[in-house]
């Protein structure tokens, strides 16, 4: 667990820099401490440790979470820019502190063997993300955004907490081994019925956090309201660290009552496809089009829960690698256009504001296509092997049904994926030639030619998963 | 170390492409591209020439590990990379090679942004290609849904007025159709066991050992009773694989005794709809034809050439070699229903196209009708139907293209496709008038043309089979008829009679030399097939006779 020391003290040491060193030389800084912190995860490769009294475990399967979310928070970093020139209202070092010390909490999550640690990892992150949501304090939808994902999002903690406290009511334990030994020596019919109560309520709370419906109200406007910078955060290392916790806590602690929360989880899945898929087809800003793709994602992710195979965690350590390249890359894209468009149009994050990006900028143009082709699951991308294995767990589940609903929506999916490519290359509008630092041609190439790459031979990495 | 030569009938225009694509060599993105192609033509020589017409086995065949995953206690996952030929396969690659290349040679009208223009067109042609040549199904459904890309782009950027619904509608309609191929290709994927692979797994054989019949039977007599542990099962995506029902594991959705139902019909037969329903809207089939007339109108003539030309085949193409082979029993339950359905399309394909003003929908329209030809020869189940079917893919292929490239002429000229517009061109353009009266005349189904040979032995096989009513040869037959009216009347108003200008300020010219050499070369072609239908019938006879051999 030497990368959660190593983030915090890196946070820490970050603070410290913003009074010493030029804004510009932060970046580079804060890479290289994510950097280090990502060999420092690889380096515990093949073996097992326990950590912190035993609450919390590394093994392969939470190094590979960990090095996703991270290689997030480093795609993040590098297309950040350093938080613009605006010298009296940004703080950079403060963001990039913040940044890493949210990273911690969702190392926390992907480990965790205790459920405190759970709890704790996603407080940490959550009220960081509270934080750099409101960061824009000039903006009245940021602060509007930032009340709101905090009012919500602590409700949501509430219950998880609740059903926490349910859960070690009727296991006398809040280790997962713990509570797997008690659960495997006692009789199904001696159990406390509010034992189901409380993995549903866990389950809503994690739910919340990786925004499926109906508990994704907050997600488009927090997801509009807060700086782009923060939402490609946001949709990508919170996103895949909920998704580890949630496998973690319902198919490997409760895949036993699978029959229990079975159901539930299936409604709120096929709810979150439907309205996921349905609404982001309405949408006329391109920022909240992603929003709600961010919940279909979750959507799918979710079936390879419900599928629950043994192969499932390698599934949805895919899909989240192959979901954190595509969004950053397009949420990137869209951050630079709505910086130039601000100013020049009303609404710098609709649709609109890309027409005729193709013309000038030929680079990012292809690769917010090609981001885009991956989230809508276009073969040759990332995203088609991430929903194809998906699929395939849900016919080894003979899950028919689900499936039908799911590949429906995908064909959604295109449309309004496509909405954002026919305004880059066929819509006509004046967009000049934009200047982009030499950070982010990088990450956006690398993110770019990966997806590719996953998406010709997905063999390289699920051999590894 | 032989060459790979189907690897570089697909790497070639790709490596063109990417050349075009980085912009360096502006100027000449004609250029490249249709040297590409011809390179590529010399390749299909090469290939021809060794080509064995005696067998119906796949010929040229490359084979390399590809995708290889995991599922922990239910077994892996294998994808090759699995290219071949055969008698349904080498004939369309063939098609396809010619046409691409007049396609790009004419492509003249297109001015802005070539290189990209170019860079898209060797795209779809690689992909094209790829269709033709995977033997995997995975590989197969890749460069499916990938052709779909470059055709959206090529529509919609170099389009005509209404390019963006066009080129949308084109993409979801096809996309929803690859949706459907995709499930029945997991369902397939989850449900069959690859007895060769599996043999490896559990070292049984060892890499490059032969693997007879025999041996494949006693891998699945002994998955079924159960004396190999799940987690040594392989699933692969191999056609052939999925062509043998024993494969099937008997616990699995696909498998004839299962007990999944879903509105009266099982999974076996769902499954098969859904392929039926995936390739059909490629071909397309009435009543999920609508993209068709759309995107025709709205694409660019040389885009509407290949799209006509050698994109819908794709469609049958995929009925002929995965469909019918995976679930051959389901086939011939609905034999009579999809008879029905290529007679419908036929009919309605051919009263569409009478109603008609606009030159370009006619045509389209026609192409709807002449592929319900093809699913009449198909459903017929009979040797002949399903030698017309593969012969009218062809023929429909040149011909629709130089229907076409025709509009296109006209157009180009006009900006006009209105045939009100137009009377007595016979007397300003006169080869015009000559090749059109051929290209028509070949389409309508005269004897000596290749439409004819199609038509014919299409509505043969679907008399004579024993699966389908006549009655909906009865009414195919009706659909030449009306052919022979859409056309000839259209030549009629156009081209006969007194001339009449809409704008007398249209300067009408009559072809170009770079125009007439593409255009007679498609109707010589059509012409030399006609007459020598054998030239398509020896590459197909082994290959139909194999496939009634294996379904029935």
């Amino acid at each position: 667990m030497t990368p959660v020391i190593a983030l915090s003290l890196f946070g820490i040491i970050n603070l410290f820099l913003g009074f010493t060193f030029k804004r510009q030389s932060l970046q580079v800084v804060t890479l290289l401490f994510i950097i280090c912190s990502m060999a420092l995860t690889a380096m515990d490769w093949n073996h097992e440790y326990l950590w912190f009294g035993d609450m919390m475990k590394t093994n392969n399967l939470s190094i590979n979470f960990s090095l996703i979310i991270q290689l997030a928070g480093l795609l993040v970093v590098a297309f950040s820019n350093g938080f613009g020139k605006d010298e009296v209202y940004t703080q950079p070092a403060e963001y990039y502190a913040i940044l890493l010390f949210s990273l911690v909490g969702a190392l926390l999550m992907v480990s965790f063997q205790n459920l405190i640690m759970l709890f704790v990892g996603l407080e940490i992150l959550s009220v960081a993300m509270y934080v750099l949501t409101g960061s824009d304090k000039r903006n009245l939808r940021s602060n509007e955004a930032a009340l709101k994902y905090f009012l919500m999002g602590s409700f949501a903690t509430g219950f998880l907490l609740f059903g926490i406290a349910l859960v070690y009511g009727s296991t006398r334990s809040l280790y997962i081994s713990g509570i797997l030994y008690n659960l495997s020596h006692t009789a199904p019919e001696s159990l406390p019925s509010f034992l189901y109560a409380g993995i549903i309520l866990m389950g809503i709370g994690l739910l919340f956090k990786i925004s499926a419906a109906p508990f994704h109200f907050w997600t488009p406007d927090v997801y509009e309201g807060a700086p782009t910078i923060f939402t490609m955060f946001m949709s990508t290392v919170v996103k895949t660290a909920g998704f580890a916790a949630i496998y973690h806590i319902l198919d490997v602690t409760f895949g036993g009552f699978q029959k229990n929360w079975i159901i539930t989880v299936y409604f709120i899945t096929i709810i979150t496809l439907i309205l996921g898929n349905i609404s982001a087809a309405y949408q006329q800003s391109a920022k909240r089009m992603l929003a709600f793709s961010s919940i279909s994602h979750a959507g799918y992710m979710l079936l390879t829960v419900c599928a629950n195979q043994p192969s499932t965690s390698s599934n949805i350590l895919y899909y989240s690698l192959a979901y954190t390249l595509a969004t950053a890359v397009s949420f990137a894209v869209l951050m630079v256009v709505a910086e130039y468009q601000t100013g020049r149009t009303e609404k710098p994050e609709n649709f609109d504001a890309l027409n005729g990006l193709a013309k000038n900028n030929p680079s990012l143009a292809f690769a917010f296509t090609v981001a885009l082709l991956s989230l809508a699951g276009i073969p040759l991308t990332a995203g088609f092997w991430g929903k194809f294995f998906v699929f395939t767990d849900m016919f080894n589940k003979n899950l028919t049904y689900p499936i039908i609903i799911a590949v429906l929506m995908s064909a959604v999916g295109i449309y309004y994926y496509f909405k954002g490519i026919i305004s880059v290359y066929f819509n006509s509008g004046e967009i000049e030639k934009i200047e982009t630092s030499f950070l982010f041609k990088i990450a956006l190439w690398s993110a770019c030619i990966g997806t590719l790459v996953l998406g010709i031979y997905p063999t390289l990495l699920k051999s590894i998963f | 170390m032989t060459l790979p030569i189907l690897s570089l009938i697909i790497c070639i225009p790709l490596l063109a492409a990417l050349v075009l694509a980085s912009g360096k060599l502006k100027g000449y993105a004609q250029q490249i591209s249709l040297g590409a192609s011809l390179i590529q033509i010399g390749l299909l020589i090469k290939l021809a020439l060794g080509y064995q017409t005696s067998t119906a086995t796949f010929q040229w065949v490359e084979q390399h590990d590809w995708i290889h995953f995991s599922l922990g206690s239910l077994g892996q996952f294998v994808a090759k990379y699995h290219l071949g030929i055969d008698g349904l396969s080498f004939g369309l690659i063939i098609l396809t090679g010619i046409i691409s290349s007049i396609a790009i040679w004419n492509s003249d009208s297109i001015k802005e942004k070539t290189s990209s223009y170019f860079a898209l067109i060797m795209l779809l042609n690689a992909s094209l290609m790829g269709c033709f040549l995977a033997k995997d199904f995975l590989l197969f459904y890749l460069f499916f849904e990938f052709m779909l890309l470059p055709m959206y782009f090529l529509i919609g950027i170099w389009g005509g007025p209404r390019k963006e619904y066009a080129s949308i509608k084109f993409f979801i309609y096809t996309l929803a159709g690859s949706l459907f191929i995709l499930l029945a290709l997991l369902a397939l994927g989850t449900s069959y066991i690859d007895p060769y692979e599996t043999a490896l797994a559990i070292d049984f054989i060892q890499p490059g050992q032969a693997f007879s019949a025999e041996n494949a039977q006693m891998i699945q007599t002994a998955i079924a009773n159960g004396e190999i542990a799940s987690d040594k099962w392989v699933h692969s995506f191999d056609a052939a694989v999925f062509a043998d029902l024993k494969n099937c594991y008997y616990k699995s959705i696909l498998h004839p005794d299962s007990a999944w139902v879903l509105g009266n019909l099982s999974a076996r037969e769902w499954a098969f709809w859904l392929l039926f329903i995936g390739f059909g809207i490629k071909l397309p089939i009435v009543p999920f034809h609508t993209w068709l007339p759309d995107a025709h109108v709205e694409a660019p003539t040389p885009v509407s050439v290949l799209l006509a030309g050698v994109l819908l085949k794709i469609g049958a193409y995929g009925w002929l070699r995965f469909t019918l082979p995976f679930f051959p029993k389901e086939a011939l339950e609905f034999s009579n229903i999809l008879s029905g359905i290529g007679a419908i399309s036929i009919i309605y394909g051919a009263f569409n196209a009478l109603a008609m003003t606009d030159l370009k929908k006619l045509v389209a329209y026609s192409s709807i009708s002449h592929m319900g030809f093809v699913l009449l020869g198909i459903a017929s189940f009979t040797a002949e139907g399903w030698q017309g079917a593969i012969f009218q893919l062809i023929s429909h292929g040149v011909l629709s293209s130089l229907l076409f490239l025709l509009v296109g002429v006209i157009y180009d000229r006009t900006h006009d496709r209105s045939i009100q517009n137009y009377s007595g061109l016979a007397q300003i353009m006169p080869a015009y008038t000559f090749i059109t009266g051929l290209a028509f005349f070949a389409s309508l189904g005269l004897p000596g043309f290749s439409g004819f040979i199609g038509e014919f032995f299409s509505l043969m096989g679907s008399f004579n089979s024993q699966h389908s009513s006549a009655i909906w040869a009865i009414l195919g037959g009706l659909g030449i008829i009306l052919g022979a009216g859409y056309f000839l009347w259209t030549f009629q108003k156009m081209f006969l009679g007194k001339q009449y200008l809409k704008n007398s300020e249209w300067l009408l010219s009559d072809l170009t030399r770079k125009e007439k050499l593409s255009l007679y070369f498609l109707g010589i072609s059509s012409l030399l097939l006609g007459i020598f239908p054998s030239i398509i019938f020896n590459l197909t006879d082994n290959w139909v006779s194999h496939l009634i051999n294996q379904l029935f």
